[in-house]
C-alpha cells in the first residue's frame, strides 16, 4: 500500500511539474547555470594547465641554455659577463638556472577553482628562494574575482543551489494547503509526512539529477576520470552535493510543518539562506581578521630592504658569522678572503633569517585565523560544503600547502645542493646539469582527502539529521488541512 | 409504545444532553453496525468547547445531516472523524476503527467532500480523479472506468479533459463525489457540500447522495439548508455550541416542523 502511494504522489508530482510553467523555467534556467558555471571552471583549467605548461618549458629552456654556455665555455668561449657565468653554482643555483616547480591542476578543478587563483601553483626555485618567496602570486587576477569567488560549479552549489531547493519547495505543503488540495489529500489513506516526504523527494530526485548530471559531464569533458583516483573525489563530491541539498529540503520540509503561510515560508527560507550561505560566512571570516590581523605584505617587503641593506653592509662579518656557524661548510672558503659569491650568499642568508621571524609570524596568524573558521564553519552548512566541495576538486588549501611544503624542501635541497660550491668557489660544469636535484610533487592520496572530508561530511549529516529530525516531528504533527 | 404523529413530533422534538441522549440502537437507521460513531466525542480549544460528548451512529444507507449555525461543532465533528483534529477526549470510530488509533486505516473505508471541493488547476477533472482514486487505493481503474465515474456524478463528458481551472464550482463537486464513488467508501463526510451550488446543481447532487445511500454508503452532512436536510436526510441533529440538542428522523416530521424546530434551539 505505501509503496503503490508512494508512486502515486511520484506520478502526480510529475504531472504537476509538466504542466507547471514556472518550474519548466527554473529547472532549464538553473542547468544552464551550471553549464556555464562548469565552462568557467573549464577555462581556468586550461589556462592553468597552458601556464603550468610555460613554466615546464622554461624549465627546458634555461638548462639548455646553460648547457650550450657550458659547452662553448668548455670549448674555448667567454662568458658575456661575470654575473652570467654558468660557471658560479651562484648563477647556475641563481635565477638564471632556477628550476620551476608547478602544481598541476587538482582532478576536478573544472568544477571547483576553489584556491587555485588565489594560491600560488608554481615557483621559481633558486639559491635565493626564501619565505617571502612564498607570500607572492605571480598572477594578476581581477580583485573582483578574488573577492567573491569563481562563478564555478562550487559557486553554484554553495549560494545558488540552496535557491534553487527554496525556490522548488518553499510551499512544499503550505502551497497544498492555501490552493485546497490538502484537505481531499489528507482525507485519504496518506499522512502528511509522506506526502511530504515523497514529494520532496521528488524535487530532490530532479535537483540531484542536474546538479551531479553537469558535474558528472563536466569530469567526463575536462577529462577527469584519465587523472590519478577520480572516483573516491568524484564520489565525496556527489556526497557533499547531496547532503548539502538534503540539508536545505530538510529545512523546508520543517519549516512548511509549522503550518504558517507561504509567504511566511518563503521570507523566513530566504532569510536562513542569507544568515547561514551569506553572514555566518563572512562573519566567521571578517571576526578571524579581526581577532588575528596577519603582518601586512609591506612590512614583510620593509623588512626584505632593511634586511638586505644591512646586509650589504656587512657582508664580510655576516659570512664570518655563517662559517662558524656552518664550520662543515668552510673547507673550501676563506673568511679573511672570501669570493664573491660567498659573500652574496652570507647576505642572503642573514635576509633569509630576518624574513623567517615575520613569516613565522605570518604563518602563526594564519594558523590562528584558520583555527578559528575551522571551529566556527559547524555553524554553516555553506563553509563545510564548501571546504568539501573544493576538498575533492583538489583545490583546497591542504594540497597547496602539501606543494608549498614540497617547494620549501625542494629550495632546502636546491640550496643544500649549491651552497657549499659557492662557499668553495667551486666551478660548475655541463656533467652537473644531470645531477641538479629534481621536484617531483608527491599528491596526496584518496585517504588523506577522505580523512580530511571525515569531519565536514559528518557535521553536515548531523546537521541534516538534526533538521530532518524537526521536520519529521512537525509533519508527524500535520493532520488536517487547518 | 407511544404512536402516530403526535409521538414521533414528540421525540422529535426533544432536547438531548451527553447523560441522556437516545442509545444509537434506538435510532431507526442505526439498527445495523454503524459505519460512523461518536462515543462521548469532545473536541476543546482552550476556553472554547467545539464539540462537547457527542454521541452519534451512522448506519449503512443512511444520510444523516448535521444542522446548526456557524460554529455549533459540524465541520469540527466531520473532522475528528477525518482525523484533522485529536479529540480532547472520547472517540470517533469508522467500521469500528478508532480513527486516533488507526488514522489511515479508517480513511480507507472514508471518503470526504469539503464545501469547497479544491483540486489541481492544471490538471484536468480526469487527472485529478485518477489521483486521488489511486490515493484512496483504487490505483488499477481504467481510464475508461474514471470516465464512467465521472460521468455518473454528473460531469459533462466533455469537461472531463478540460482544465480544472475552468470547472465551475459545482462541475469540481461533481469531481469530488466521482472521487468518492470511485473509492467505493463505507462512509462519506459532507460538509456543507451544496452551499454556492445553484438549486439545478444542489437537487443533482442529492440524486447522487441517494444513489450512494442505495449503495450502501453511510453519509455525514453537516449544511445549513435545512431543505436539503429534510428532502434527502435520513436523520437530522441539531447542534448548537457544540452539543446535539436534537435528533430526529427525516420521516416523523415536516419540512415547517423542522424549521420551527431548528429555531426555537437557536433561539433558546
Amino acid at each position: 500500500m505505501q509503496t503503490k502511494t508512494t508512486k502515486t504522489i511520484l506520478l502526480n508530482e510529475w504531472r504537476l511539474l509538466a504542466a507547471d510553467r514556472t518550474l519548466r523555467i527554473v529547472l532549464p534556467l538553473f542547468v544552464v547555470l551550471f553549464a556555464y558555471a562548469l565552462a568557467n571552471g573549464m577555462a581556468w583549467v586550461r589556462f592553468q594547465e597552458h601556464t603550468v605548461q610555460v613554466v615546464r618549458d622554461g624549465n627546458v629552456q634555461r638548462t639548455d641554455a646553460l648547457e650550450r654556455d657550458l659547452t662553448a665555455i668548455e670549448n674555448g668561449g667567454q662568458p658575456s659577463s661575470p654575473f652570467r657565468d654558468p660557471r658560479s653554482a651562484n648563477v647556475m643555483g641563481g635565477p638564471r638556472g632556477a628550476r620551476s616547480v608547478a602544481l598541476d591542476p587538482g582532478p576536478l578543478t573544472a568544477l571547483a577553482v576553489g584556491q587555485s587563483d588565489l594560491l600560488p601553483y608554481y615557483y621559481d626555485v633558486s639559491i635565493y628562494t626564501n619565505e617571502s618567496t612564498f607570500l607572492q602570486n605571480g598572477e594578476v587576477e581581477n580583485p573582483l574575482n578574488l573577492m567573491v569567488g569563481r562563478f564555478d560549479l562550487a559557486f553554484v552549489a554553495v549560494y545558488l543551489l540552496p535557491l534553487l531547493v527554496l525556490a522548488m519547495s518553499f510551499n512544499v505543503l503550505s502551497g497544498e494547503r492555501e490552493q485546497g488540495t490538502l484537505a481531499l489529500t489528507l482525507s485519504q489513506p496518506v499522512s502528511a509526512r509522506r506526502f511530504v516526504t515523497v514529494k520532496l523527494a521528488f524535487r530532490a530526485l530532479l535537483v540531484m539529477a542536474a546538479a551531479v548530471g553537469v558535474s558528472l559531464a563536466g569530469i567526463l569533458i575536462s577529462g577527469g576520470f584519465g587523472s590519478s583516483g577520480p572516483l573516491g573525489r568524484v564520489l565525496l563530491w556527489c556526497a557533499a552535493l547531496t547532503v548539502y541539498a538534503l540539508f536545505w529540503f530538510s529545512l523546508t520540509a520543517w519549516i512548511n510543518s509549522l503550518g504558517r503561510s507561504s509567504s511566511w515560508n518563503a521570507t523566513v527560507l530566504v532569510g536562513a539562506w542569507l544568515v547561514l550561505v551569506v553572514v555566518l560566512p563572512a562573519a566567521i571570516n571578517i571576526a578571524a581578521g579581526l581577532l588575528h590581523p596577519l603582518p601586512s605584505r609591506v612590512e614583510m617587503i620593509t623588512a626584505q630592504r632593511e634586511a638586505s641593506n644591512d646586509a650589504v653592509n656587512r657582508r664580510s662579518e655576516l659570512l664570518a658569522r655563517y662559517l662558524e656557524d656552518h664550520p662543515e661548510l668552510a673547507g673550501g672558503g676563506d673568511a679573511d678572503e672570501p669570493n664573491r659569491a660567498a659573500l652574496a650568499w652570507a647576505a642572503t642568508d642573514a635576509v633569509n633569517r630576518r624574513l623567517e621571524a615575520v613569516s613565522e609570524r605570518h604563518r602563526m596568524g594564519r594558523d590562528e585565523q584558520n583555527d578559528l573558521v575551522r571551529r566556527y564553519r559547524f555553524l554553516s552548512p555553506a563553509l563545510l560544503v564548501q571546504e568539501l566541495l573544493i576538498d575533492a576538486a583538489g583545490t583546497g588549501d591542504a594540497r597547496f600547502a602539501r606543494f608549498q611544503s614540497q617547494v620549501r624542501a625542494f629550495a632546502g635541497q636546491w640550496q643544500s645542493f649549491f651552497v657549499p660550491a659557492i662557499l668553495a668557489g667551486e666551478k660548475m660544469s655541463a656533467d652537473v646539469l644531470p645531477t641538479l636535484p629534481d621536484f617531483n610533487f608527491v599528491d596526496e592520496s584518496l585517504g588523506d582527502v577522505g580523512q580530511r572530508a571525515t569531519v565536514p561530511l559528518s557535521a553536515l549529516i548531523i546537521l541534516v539529521g538534526l533538521v530532518g529530525v524537526g521536520a519529521w516531528v512537525g509533519l508527524g504533527r500535520v493532520r488536517g488541512a487547518g | 409504545m407511544e404512536s402516530g404523529p403526535e409521538s414521533r413530533m414528540k421525540n422529535a422534538n426533544k432536547i438531548l444532553t451527553a447523560d441522556e441522549s437516545e442509545t444509537p440502537a434506538d435510532s431507526a437507521g442505526a439498527a445495523l453496525a454503524p459505519a460512523l460513531e461518536a462515543r462521548s466525542l469532545t473536541k476543546r480549544y482552550e476556553e472554547v468547547e467545539a464539540v462537547v460528548g457527542l454521541d452519534l451512529r451512522v448506519g449503512p444507507s443512511e444520510i444523516y445531516c448535521l444542522l446548526g449555525p456557524n460554529g455549533a461543532g459540524k465541520t469540527t465533528t466531520i473532522h475528528l472523524f477525518l482525523g484533522f483534529l485529536e479529540p480532547t477526549s472520547g472517540s470517533a470510530h469508522v467500521m469500528g476503527l478508532d480513527v486516533a488509533e488507526e488514522p489511515l486505516k479508517s480513511k480507507t473505508h472514508l471518503a470526504y467532500v469539503p464545501e469547497q471541493v479544491m483540486l489541481y488547476r492544471n490538471l484536468s477533472g480526469l487527472e485529478n480523479l485518477a489521483y486521488f482514486a489511486a490515493l484512496g487505493g483504487k490505483e488499477s481503474l481504467s481510464t475508461g472506468r474514471l470516465t464512467e465515474i465521472l460521468g455518473e456524478a454528473g460531469l459533462e463528458a466533455d469537461a472531463v479533459h478540460s482544465r480544472v481551472s475552468a470547472y465551475s464550482k459545482g462541475m469540481r463537486q461533481k469531481v469530488g463525489i466521482a472521487i468518492a464513488i470511485a473509492k467505493e467508501a463505507d462512509a462519506l463526510l459532507l460538509d456543507e457540500p451544496t452551499s454556492g451550488l445553484d438549486p439545478e446543481a444542489s437537487n443533482e447532487f442529492s440524486e447522487l447522495l441517494e444513489q450512494l445511500k442505495d449503495r450502501g454508503v453511510a453519509v455525514l452532512m453537516a449544511t445549513h439548508d435545512l431543505f436539503r436536510a429534510k428532502e434527502t436526510g435520513t436523520r437530522v441533529g441539531i447542534m448548537r455550541h457544540g452539543r446535539l440538542v436534537a435528533e430526529m428522523t427525516t420521516d416523523e416530521i415536516g419540512h415547517a416542523d423542522l424549521e420551527r424546530i431548528y429555531l426555537e434551539h437557536m433561539h433558546e
